[in-house]
C-alpha cells in the first residue's frame, strides 16, 4: 500500500514539474536557512565544551561602583588568589592567576612573529585540560619553560621538534620549549592564547607587578578557579562576596564585590548590570533561532498554500477515487506521502546548499563550522525534523482535499467554496508580515550603523597608523626615532601615548578638586601622552592650549575632554588645579570630544597628561601626499633600526575604528540575508499562487477579453487581492517592527531615531515585488487568445 | 456590413500546414440574418471568431464597416468590436462569481459607461428578457435556458450592430430552442444583422440565407 502511494506521489511530482520545483525549491532554501543556523546555535551553546572540566571551571570577576554606576569586569587584584586558596580551599580544587592575553614577538633564530599569549600559573594547562601533544601539562613549574600551540610550534620550528628548543619572548628572555599542544577549537574563550608562560617568570619581570602582590587596590590581572566537585556556586559566592571589603578600607569610598562566573555562562550570558548576569548573546541565539523557526514557518506556508491551491485541479481525482472506492483515510495517507516526499527530496537540495554556502557563511559569521557529518544526532534531528515538516505542511491540503464530495465534483458542479480561499489569504498575510518585519530590521540596523560611522571622531583618522611598543630597545629613543621618521620626508610626525587612539586602557579615581562632592569617587580615563599627540592625530582644543615644550612645567598639567569637564562641574577649568593622587596638576586646556571606544555611547570624561615613561604606543601620520604603501617601505627600515628584535607590525587607525562595527555589521548583514531568503520564499509563494488562480480563472479571463476587458483590466483583476493582502501585511507587521527595533535601539546611547520613511520604503518595496511577481503571471494569462481557453469547454 | 475576401486559416501541425478554411469569399449586409451549417470540424467556430475578431486568417482580406480590420492593430480592432458586434456561446460562458445583473453589467464596464447610465440599461434588458427576478441568482443557479437568455442579454447590452452565435441552442431542449430563436427574430426585425452557427435546419430556417460549410470551403 506505502509503495503505491510513494509510486503515485513520484508521478504526481513529475507530472507537474513547475509546481514540484517551486515547492522543492522554496522549502530547501527553508531548509538550509534552518540548518545554518542550526550549526550556528550549535557552535554558540558548544562553546567551550572542549575543556574536560567545563562544568567546574570559572573566572573570578569583581563588580564596582563608580561615578554612581555599578560595573562588573575580570580585572582582580594579585593577593586575592591566595585568599581564596588558602582559606576557601574546600570550595576551590585549583587556583590559578592570568595575565591578559597579550601580543608578544616570539623568536626562534630568525624567525619573529607577534603572536597571543598568557601569563599563567602551573596548574592552568591541566584546569583547561589542555591535549598535549607533547611534553606535560605542568610543563610550567619550572619558570623558564613555555608551552606553545601546535600551530605556533609549527610556524616556528617547522618540521623539526619543538620539545627543548630555545625561544626568545620580547628580544629579552629567553624560554626552553617544555610542550606543545594541539590548538583550541575556534569555538572557545581562549582559542587566541597561542602559548602559555610561567606566572613566575611575569611577575618577577617588572617591579609594578611585584609591588602589587599585597596590594588589593591594583586589579591588572585575571583569576580562574576549578570549584570542589561538592561545591555549590551560589553558595560559595555568598561566602567570598565581601573578601576583597575586609582588606580595603570603605573610607577610601571604595566598594567592591567578587563573585564567579561559570564556564558555562562565559560566552552566552557575559552581560552584567548591577553585578548579575541579564544576558548576552544568549540573546542572538534567540533572535536567530526566533528567525529560523519563522523562515521554515514561511517554506512551510508554501507548501500548504500551493497545496491547496492545486486542489481544486485535483478535485476530478479526489472525486473519482472516492467513487471507486477509496476512503477517506487513504486519501489522507496518500496525500500525506506526496508531501513527506516533496520535504526529503527538498532536504537534499538543502543540505547540498548549505554544503555549498558553508564557506560564505562562516566569514559572514566569523566561525569555522561545517555540517556535522559525523554526527548520528545531527541526522537523526534533520530526518525527524524533515518528516514533521512533511506531516505539518501536507496536513492542511490533505484533510481539505479529502473532504471533496465525489458527486458534486463527477456533476461538475463542484466549486471550491468560497470560504477555502480564506485559510490561504491568511497565510500569504502571515509571509508578507514577516517579510516587511525583516526588510523593517534590516534597514533599522544598517541606518544605526550608518549612523554611528557618521557620528564626528573629533580626530583626522586618515594615514594614522600604529605600532606598538613592544621590546626595550625602542624605549628612550623617542626624539630620534622622530627625527630619522620626519626625515623620510613621508612622515608628517610621530607621537606616543598609553592607549591606542581607538582605545582608553587605563581608568583611575583619586581625583580632587576644589568644589568635588566629597562622598563621590569619580573615574576618569587617563592617557598619557608625548608633546606631538595632538597635532599627530589632529584633535581640536576648544579652550586654552596644547602641551608645549616651550612650558616645562607642563610635566604638571592635564588636558581634560568636554566631558570630564562636565563630570566635573568646574565652571572655568582652565588654570585650575586638579589633583591626582595628592599631587597638583594644572587644566591648560579643553579638547574637544574625541570617540576613542565605542561609537554607540556617549564619550568618556578623560584627561590627557604629559608622559614620555608611561608610554605603550606609537602613533604615526603620513604626509596626505604619500600613498600608504610607499611610507611604510619607508619607514619600516627607521622601525628596524631602533626595533631590531621585532617585526614590522602595524595598524592602520581606520581599520581599527572599523572594527568597532563589526559586530553590528555583521548582524546587519544576516539580517539582510535572511530578509532576502525570506523574501524569495514569500515571492515563491505568491508566484505560484498567482499562477494557479490565473489556471483556475482561465475561462474567467476568456470571457472577460471577448467583452473588452484590457490586458490592464485582467491585470488589475488578477493583481488586486495580492495587493490587499499585502496591504494588511504590512499594518500588521509596522507596529511589531516598530516595537521590536525601538528596543534594540534602545541599548545605544547614540542611536538613530526610527523614521516614517523606514516603514514606507519596506512599505513599497513589498508591494513593488508583489507587482512584480503577481503581473507575469497576470499579463501571462491576459494574453492568452481567449479563443483557445474557451474552445476547450 | 462586412466583406471576406480570399480568407484562409490553417495550423502547422506536424511541420505541413493543414487548412481549416480555404479562400472563403463573403459578403453580408447590414439587416441579413445568416445561418452557417456542417459538419462538425468543418470550421464554422473558426469562421465565426475570424469574423468575430477573436482569432486572425491566416490570409485574406477583411472589411468590417468600411474598414479593413486584416490591417487594424490589436487595440483598434478591440475597440471596433467592443462597440459593434455581442457575441452567444453555445457553453454560455457565464462567469460563475458574478451575479446574473453582474455579468450582463461587465460589458458596459469595459467600454466606461456611466454608472448610472449602466443600471437603466441593465434594467432595461433584464426586464425585455424578463429575468428580473433573477437579477441576484449566480449563473449555477439558472436552469440552461435561462443562462443562455443571460448570455443573449450581456452579448446585446451594449447595442451591437452584428450579433454572432455559436451553436446557441446546442445545449437547450427544442422549446427553449424555439425561444431563442424567436427572440433572434425580433431582433434582425429591430435592426440588427445575426451570424449563427447552427446543426438544425429548423432553426437555419429562421435565416434569411445559409451558408454551407464543408472542409473549410463555402458550398455553392
Ligand atoms: N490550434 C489548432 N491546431 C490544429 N487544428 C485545430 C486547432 N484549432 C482547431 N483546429 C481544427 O480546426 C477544425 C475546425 O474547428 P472548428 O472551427 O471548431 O469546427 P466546427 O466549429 O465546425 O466544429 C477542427 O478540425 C479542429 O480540429
Ligand atoms: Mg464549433
Amino acid at each position: 500500500m506505502f509503495k503505491n502511494y510513494l509510486k503515485i506521489a513520484w508521478r504526481n511530482l513529475l507530472k507537474s514539474k513547475a509546481y514540484s520545483a517551486i515547492n522543492i525549491l522554496g522549502l530547501s532554501v527553508g531548509m538550509t536557512v534552518v540548518v545554518l543556523i542550526g550549526l550556528w546555535i550549535h557552535d554558540e551553546l558548544t562553546y567551550n565544551k572542549c575543556h574536560d572540566k567545563y562544568d567546574l571551571l570559572g573566572q573570578v570577576l569583581i563588580t564596582q561602583t563608580f561615578n554612581g554606576e555599578i560595573g562588573t569586569g575580570s580585572a582582580i587584584a594579585i593577593p586575592l588568589a591566595d585568599e581564596l586558596r588558602t582559606k576557601y580551599g574546600g570550595d576551590f580544587d585549583q587556583v590559578s592567576l592570568s595575565s591578559w592575553n597579550m601580543e608578544r614577538i616570539v623568536a626562534y633564530g630568525d624567525k619573529k612573529f607577534t603572536k597571543e599569549g598568557m601569563w599563567v600559573q602551573p596548574n592552568f594547562p591541566d584546569m583547561l585540560g589542555l591535549k598535549m601533544l607533547a611534553g606535560s601539562r605542568s610543563a610550567l613549574k619550572d619558570p623558564s619553560v613555555m608551552i606553545l600551540s601546535a600551530s605556533l610550534a609549527k610556524s616556528l620550528f617547522g618540521k623539526e621538534d619543538p620539545m627543548n628548543k630555545t625561544i626568545k619572548i620580547n628580544n629579552k628572555t629567553v624560554f626552553t620549549v617544555g610542550g606543545v599542544y594541539e590548538d583550541m577549537p575556534h569555538n572557545t574563550t581562549l582559542q587566541d592564547a597561542t602559548f602559555f608562560g610561567p606566572w613566575d617568570n611575569y611577575f618577577n619581570s617588572e617591579p609594578w607587578i611585584k609591588n602589587a602582590v599585597q596590594n588589593w587596590g591594583n586589579h591588572s590581572w585575571q583569576l580562574f578557579v576549578q570549584m570542589n566537585k561538592h561545591a555549590d556556586v551560589s553558595k560559595v559566592n555568598a561566602k567570598i562576596k565581601d573578601v576583597p571589603m575586609q582588606h580595603l578600607k570603605a573610607s577610601e569610598g571604595w566598594d567592591e564585590h567578587v563573585l564567579i562566573h561559570r564556564m558555562c555562562d562565559w560566552h552566552l550570558y557575559s552581560k552584567f548590570k548591577n553585578g548579575k548576569i541579564v544576558g548576552g548573546r544568549i540573546q542572538f541565539v534567540w533572535l536567530f533561532g526566533t528567525i529560523g523557526f519563522f523562515v521554515l514557518l514561511l517554506a512551510c506556508i508554501n507548501f500548504m498554500n500551493l497545496g491547496t491551491a492545486r486542489s481544486e485541479k485535483r478535485a476530478k481525482e479526489v472525486g473519482i477515487r472516492k467513487t471507486i472506492g477509496s476512503v477517506r483515510r487513504q486519501l489522507i495517507a496518500q496525500f500525506l506521502s506526496e508531501s513527506v516526499l516533496l520535504a526529503l527530496l527538498s532536504f537534499i537540495v538543502a543540505i547540498i546548499l548549505v554544503q555549498l554556502s558553508l564557506p560564505w557563511f562562516n566569514k559572514l559569521a566569523d566561525k569555522d563550522m561545517s555540517i556535522l557529518w559525523a554526527n548520528p544526532l545531527f541526522w537523526l534531528c534533520c530526518i525527524a525534523f524533515t518528516i514533521l515538516t512533511g506531516l505539518l505542511a501536507g496536513s492542511y491540503p490533505a484533510f481539505y482535499l479529502s473532504s471533496f464530495q465525489p458527486i458534486k465534483v463527477i456533476k461538475g458542479t463542484f466549486k471550491a467554496s468560497r470560504f477555502s480561499s480564506v485559510p490561504r489569504k491568511i497565510l500569504v498575510v502571515v509571509q508578507f508580515t514577516v517579510s516587511v518585519m525583516l526588510i523593517i530590521g534590516t534597514i533599522v540596523v544598517f541606518r544605526q550603523i550608518q549612523y554611528a560611522k557618521n557620528r564626528p571622531v573629533g580626530y583626522t583618522r586618515e594615514g594614522l597608523f600604529q605600532v606598538s611598543i613592544n621590546t626595550p630597545d625602542i624605549y628612550g629613543h623617542y626624539d630620534i626615532l622622530r627625527s630619522d621618521l620626519l626625515k623620510t620626508g613621508v612622515v608628517a610626525n610621530m607621537s606616543e601615548s598609553s592607549s591606542p587612539v581607538t582605545a582608553v586602557w587605563s581608568n583611575q579615581i583619586g581625583f580632587d578638586w576644589e568644589g568635588k562632592d566629597p562622598n563621590a569617587t569619580p573615574l576618569l580615563g587617563t592617557i598619557a601622552v608625548t608633546h606631538d599627540f595632538g597635532k599627530t592625530i589632529g584633535w581640536k582644543i576648544i579652550r586654552g592650549r596644547d602641551f608645549s615644550r616651550e612650558f616645562g612645567t607642563d610635566s604638571l598639567a592635564l588636558l581634560l575632554n568636554e566631558s570630564a569637564v562636565k563630570l566635573t562641574g568646574i565652571k572655568e577649568p582652565v588654570g585650575k588645579v586638579i589633583k591626582w593622587n595628592g599631587k597638583a596638576y594644572t587644566v591648560i586646556g579643553i579638547v574637544k570630544d574625541m570617540v576613542m571606544q565605542s561609537p554607540y555611547e556617549p564619550v568618556q570624561p578623560t584627561l590627557f597628561t604629559l608622559n614620555y615613561d608611561w608610554t605603550s604606543i606609537i602613533t604615526v601620520k603620513i604626509n596626505p601626499e604619500t600613498s600608504m604603501s610607499r611610507a611604510l617601505a619607508m619607514v619600516e627600515p627607521v622601525f628596524k633600526k631602533y626595533n631590531p628584535g621585532s617585526p614590522f607590525d602595524y595598524k592602520f587607525i581606520d581599520q581599527e575604528y572599523a572594527r568597532k562595527f563589526e559586530s553590528e555589521e555583521r548582524i546587519g548583514k544576516l539580517a539582510s540575508f535572511f530578509a532576502v531568503l525570506a523574501i524569495f520564499i514569500s515571492c515563491l509563494g505568491i508566484f505560484g499562487l498567482a499562477s494557479f488562480v490565473a489556471e483556475q480563472r482561465t475561462k474567467e479571463i476568456g470571457v472577460r477579453k471577448v467583452l473588452g476587458a484590457t490586458i490592464f483590466n485582467i491585470w488589475q483583476l488578477l493583481s488586486k487581492d495580492f495587493l490587499l493582502l499585502v496591504t494588511i501585511a504590512f499594518i500588521i507587521a509596522t507596529p511589531l517592527a516598530y516595537l521590536f527595533m525601538h528596543n534594540w535601539l534602545k541599548d545605544y546611547e547614540y542611536r538613530t531615531i526610527l523614521s516614517w520613511w523606514i516603514f514606507a520604503v519596506s512599505c513599497a518595496g513589498a508591494l513593488l515585488i508583489t507587482i512584480a511577481t503577481v503581473s507575469y503571471q497576470a499579463i501571462r494569462a491576459a494574453l492568452n487568445n481567449p479563443v483557445k481557453s474557451l474552445r476547450s469547454e | 456590413m462586412l466583406e471576406l475576401k480570399h480568407i484562409s486559416k490553417w495550423y502547422n501541425v506536424g511541420g505541413k500546414p493543414t487548412f481549416i478554411l480555404k479562400d472563403i469569399n463573403l459578403k453580408i449586409n447590414d439587416g441579413e440574418f445568416v445561418s452557417i451549417m456542417g459538419p462538425s470540424g468543418s470550421g464554422k467556430s473558426t469562421l465565426l471568431h475570424i469574423i468575430g475578431m477573436l482569432d486572425d486568417a491566416s490570409e485574406g482580406e477583411y472589411n468590417f464597416m468600411d474598414q479593413a480590420v486584416h490591417t487594424l492593430r490589436e487595440k483598434q480592432r478591440s475597440q471596433l468590436y467592443k462597440q459593434h458586434i455581442g457575441f452567444v456561446f453555445q457553453a454560455y460562458h457565464l462567469i460563475d462569481e458574478l451575479t446574473v445583473y453582474e455579468n450582463i453589467e461587465t460589458p458596459l464596464i469595459y467600454q466606461n459607461i456611466k454608472s448610472s447610465e449602466r443600471k437603466a440599461m441593465v434594467a432595461d434588458i433584464l426586464d425585455r428578457f424578463q429575468i428580473v427576478g433573477k437579477k441576484d441568482l449566480f449563473p449555477t443557479q439558472l436552469s440552461g435556458g435561462q443562462q443562455q437568455l443571460v448570455g443573449i442579454a450581456r452579448a446585446l447590452i451594449a447595442k451591437p450592430r452584428l450579433l454572432l452565435a455559436d451553436e446557441p441552442t446546442g445545449n437547450l431542449n427544442s422549446r427553449q430552442g424555439e425561444e431563442i430563436m424567436d427572440l433572434f427574430k425580433q431582433l434582425n426585425k429591430d435592426g440588427v444583422t445575426i451570424i449563427q452557427v447552427t446543426h438544425s435546419e429548423k432553426n437555419a430556417g429562421y435565416g434569411s440565407h445559409i451558408i454551407n460549410l464543408l472542409d473549410g470551403r463555402v458550398e455553392q
